[in-house]
């Protein structure tokens, strides 16, 4: 992970044309679990350009941003920052050599002020050695107006909005003298004037010479920010196009590609009996606005959206993880879940996309993941049958081929997508009559995929109903009856698959 | 900023995390290997220390520690604790006694100590249960709230006259064996099953492993931590009812220092501070450990000022030889 250093006698001196680009990525390749997440990926963004990276789900763009952040470490390839090479990086090293990361979340101090925060790890000190509390407030004002932000100094970072966050993190970027911003989804949490506001901002570090990396699902903001935009699919670079010379539908297109999907074969076509879950008028203070719905018993639904649409909103109120206004009917008698545990008694099971910190009990076996959702089906007056147990976990697990064997095993062992079949155990364990799922088969390899998608229909085809949130293109087309496509907290379109291509969906997402 | 990232998708390898499982397997053996080696080292520099008298000495003189550590264990399993559990001892204790002072009935004042500390127990649990506060925090404020409570029900002085269950625990016993052992043997058992073969137990690694997922997995969480913390105060109940039998008396400061010696006892048996891992058994090995160490300093003659300082090193040691963080 140690920086390596240009011998000498360097080849970027023999070509002075490279040492232009704030920061390139030459040849990048990398893997996981045997699968190729980045394959042989050319990246390069001149100082002052902003430089937009878009692709599906899965189409390594993340993966990238985590190497040049140094996250993640390539199998090979060569990065270079103002033309010093290096074989991989790590976060410190990226950092120093000017690359600052920007995310969502910004990892900033919510108890520190604002100043504090944009002089963090770098405090000037008094005569005596403390730390200089006035020209803390000093210099942050400086940075501050420097980049034309007007913020309260003093205030609690804690106290302030999401886009105010984000000013805060950009303006300790540009106090650490970045020459790279990485902007992940930075309008995710913002409103249109808080965007505008950062597009603004971004055209002004550009102007003084910032070189800017922009990754966002939003196809417009992408083409109205970037100077250029490189397109990856399935790891690779599709294509680099400068401004102007694409447009959305354009863009849309090479997003997608021509592969074909996933073929769509329905166990059987499902049962329709009936409305199983009505939802009238459901909202939430934070998100959501008046949705109704109504949903078949045995229909499959596939929820998706831009990032910030209210699709995992949405999920969360039938769940019971989220409390909500409105009024919501399950089989015909009124259901408001106060909790997950009285969802679940009603049949109604939730699977969260983050596996490691919301679904998975890391140090409990698979076993014991499994029938987590319903010990009383393993249990007599809550004694625990440890080998009734592990036969239904041998079981299930073999029924989803859950590799290695073995339900004792602690799932952590566990790869990715076996760890997202003893999830989906858990869920068919409980015997759920409605699953709502986020992003069933993410992280998870074609043969892994396929087969959840397998499991998911043989669910409908007896009777479950499904409702899954989910950005993958091609999972949304294959699995759903229906495909809702959420945007500002509503539901603005309910789409039928059929006849639909992943261009069009990608396009009414985006409209 | 960065660091988040690579917390994140520092993803282990199955194989390097089972050779990690292989490495924490002979961790588990070192408090074992521990163990024997004081046992070796006392019994050449003292013969005496392996009669069945001096073995029975030591688990007599461990028995109260043993079944507070085993109500402990259930806590940190589900990732909680409890500092109150020594002026809870002093509480109940001071109950149990009073009781059979003012009603001359034995069953009475046992229950009556029992009861108190669930009791307590439920108290700290459903405070605990509101997230509002870490269980240290919540803790530390009952314990010095009940430390409190202990002087004023005594008027700061022992009660005595509690005869009759002196001659239980302190004199009594079957096969020559003390009932404070048998008490032990008990709750051990009963600390087992609830770890191992309840829904409750299940329930409580769950939430030591992750508490999110066992929300959203449909876990009782608050109910459980609830049940938990009052199961915790029902073993400290019992503990008083012997000591105070073992004391003759219940003293208003007889539970002092116990919170922290049992939650030595359970670390070094294994059960991390940040909890979804955890064994009874592994338990019983910590509070061996410590007092065999206690035993074997009297009789290796090592002076009382030097003992408190030797176990602290042992501890400290005894901990860091243990399986680091999964």
């Amino acid at each position: 992970m140690t920086a390596v250093r240009p011998p000498s006698v360097s080849e970027d001196r023999s070509s002075p044309a490279e040492t232009n680009y704030a920061i390139e990525a030459r040849a990048i390749t990398k893997s996981f679990l045997g699968s190729r997440a980045l394959d042989a990926v050319d990246f390069h963004v001149a100082p002052g350009e902003v430089h937009a990276l878009v692709g599906k789900n899965g189409a390594g763009k993340s993966t990238l941003v985590k190497i040049l952040a140094g996250a993640h470490a390539p199998d090979s390839g060569e990065i270079r920052i103002a033309g010093q090479s290096f074989r991989s990086l790590d976060p410190l090293t990226s950092r120093a050599a000017g690359v600052a990361v920007v995310y969502q979340n910004a990892e900033l101090h919510l108890e520190l002020s604002v100043a504090a925060n944009v002089l963090l790890g770098a405090e000037p000190r008094t005569r005596f050695g403390f730390v200089d509390e006035r020209k803390i407030r000093r210099k942050a004002e400086e940075v501050l107006s420097h980049i034309g932000l007007k913020l309260p100094v003093d205030k609690r970072l804690g106290d302030l909005d999401a886009a105010e966050r984000q000013q805060v993190a950009i303006a300790k970027a540009v106090r650490e003298q970045a020459r790279v911003l990485l902007l992940d989804e930075p309008t995710a949490a913002l409103n249109k004037n808080q965007a505008d506001f950062l597009f603004s901002l971004i055209r002004d570090l550009t102007a003084r010479g910032l070189a800017i990396v922009y990754i966002s699902h939003h196809l417009d903001e992408v083409l109205s920010i970037s100077d250029r935009i490189t397109v990856l699919r399935d790891g690779r670079k599709v294509q680099v196009t400068s401004r102007g010379e694409a447009d959305k539908d354009k863009l849309i297109s090479m997003i997608v590609g021509h592969e074909v999907g996933l073929a769509r074969a329905k166990v059987a076509a499902s049962t329709v009996g009936g409305t199983f879950l009505n939802l009238n008028s459901v909202s939430t203070p934070k998100k959501l606005k008046t949705v109704s719905l109504d949903i078949q018993k045995g229909e499959i639904i596939g929820l998706t959206g831009l990032i910030g649409s209210g699709c995992n909103d949405l999920a969360a109120v039938i769940a019971g993880v989220e409390r909500a206004d409105g009024h919501m009917t399950l089989e015909g008698t009124a259901y408001a879940p106060r909790s997950v545990d009285e969802a679940i008694r009603r049949g109604v099971i939730f699977i969260p996309e983050d596996m490691r910190t919301r679904g998975l009990v890391m140090p409990m076996s698979v076993a014991g993941n499994i029938t987590l959702s319903w010990l009383r089906r393993v249990s007599d007056f809550s004694v625990l049958r440890l080998k009734r147990e592990a036969g239904i976990a041998q079981e299930i697990s073999d029924r989803l081929d859950l590799q290695p064997r073995g339900p004792q095993r602690e799932v952590r062992f566990l790869s990715g997508g076996n760890q997202r079949k003893a999830l989906l155990g858990r869920a068919i364990f409980a015997d759920a009559r409605l699953f709502v799922l986020e992003e069933p088969t993410q992280g998870v390899d074609v043969e892994a995929q396929g087969q959840i998608h397998e499991h998911l229909r043989i669910l409908a085809a007896k009777d479950a109903t499904i409702v899954f949130v989910s950005t993958d293109l091609e999972e949304l087309l294959a699995l759903s009856d229906r495909i809702l496509v959420m945007r500002d907290g509503e539901i603005a379109h309910k789409l039928a698959p059929e006849g639909l291509t992943p261009e069009t969906l990608l396009a009414t997402i985006q409209a | 900023m960065l660091n988040a990232t690579t917390g994140k998708s520092s993803q282990t390898s199955p194989v390097s995390a089972m050779r990690r499982a292989r490495a924490a397997d002979i961790g588990r053996y070192t408090l074992v290997i521990v163990l024997l080696a004081i046992i070796v080292v006392t019994a050449i520099g003292n013969p005496r220390f392996l009669s069945i008298s001096n073995v029975l000495n030591i688990l007599f003189q461990v028995t109260t520690l043993g079944i507070v550590s085993f109500g402990q264990t259930l806590l940190l399993v589900a990732a909680g604790l409890d500092l109150s559990v020594g002026a809870m001892l002093s509480v109940a204790g001071l109950v149990s006694a009073l009781v059979i002072i003012a009603t001359q009935s034995l069953i009475l004042g046992i229950l009556a100590g029992i009861l108190t500390g669930a009791l307590i127990g439920l108290v700290n649990g459903l405070l605990i249960a509101t997230n509002r506060a870490t269980p240290f925090i919540v803790t530390l404020g009952t314990m010095t709230f009940l430390q409190g409570v202990a002087i004023i029900i005594s008027g700061g002085s022992p009660i005595n006259g509690v005869d009759s269950l002196f001659n239980i625990f302190g004199v009594g016993g079957f096969f020559s064996i003390p009932t404070p052992i048998y008490v032990m043997v008990l709750t051990l058992i009963v600390g087992f099953f609830i770890l191992r073969r309840s829904v409750l137990g299940r329930y409580a690694f769950a939430i030591g492993g992750n508490e999110e997922a066992a929300r959203l997995s449909g876990v009782p969480v608050w109910r459980t931590k609830a049940a938990l913390y009052t199961v915790n105060g029902a073993f400290v109940g019992i503990a008083a009812v012997v000591l105070t039998g073992i004391l003759d008396s219940a003293l208003p400061s007889m539970g002092t220092g116990y919170e922290l010696q049992a939650i030595a006892a359970v670390v070094i048996g294994g059960t991390p501070l940040f909890g979804g891992r955890g064994t009874i058994l592994g338990t019983l090995g910590g509070v061996l450990l410590l007092g065999l160490v206690n035993n074997s300093m009297n009789l290796l003659g090592i002076g009382a000022n030097y003992q408190s300082a030797v176990l602290g090193v042992i501890i400290t040691a005894a901990v860091l030889l243990q399986r680091k963080k999964g």
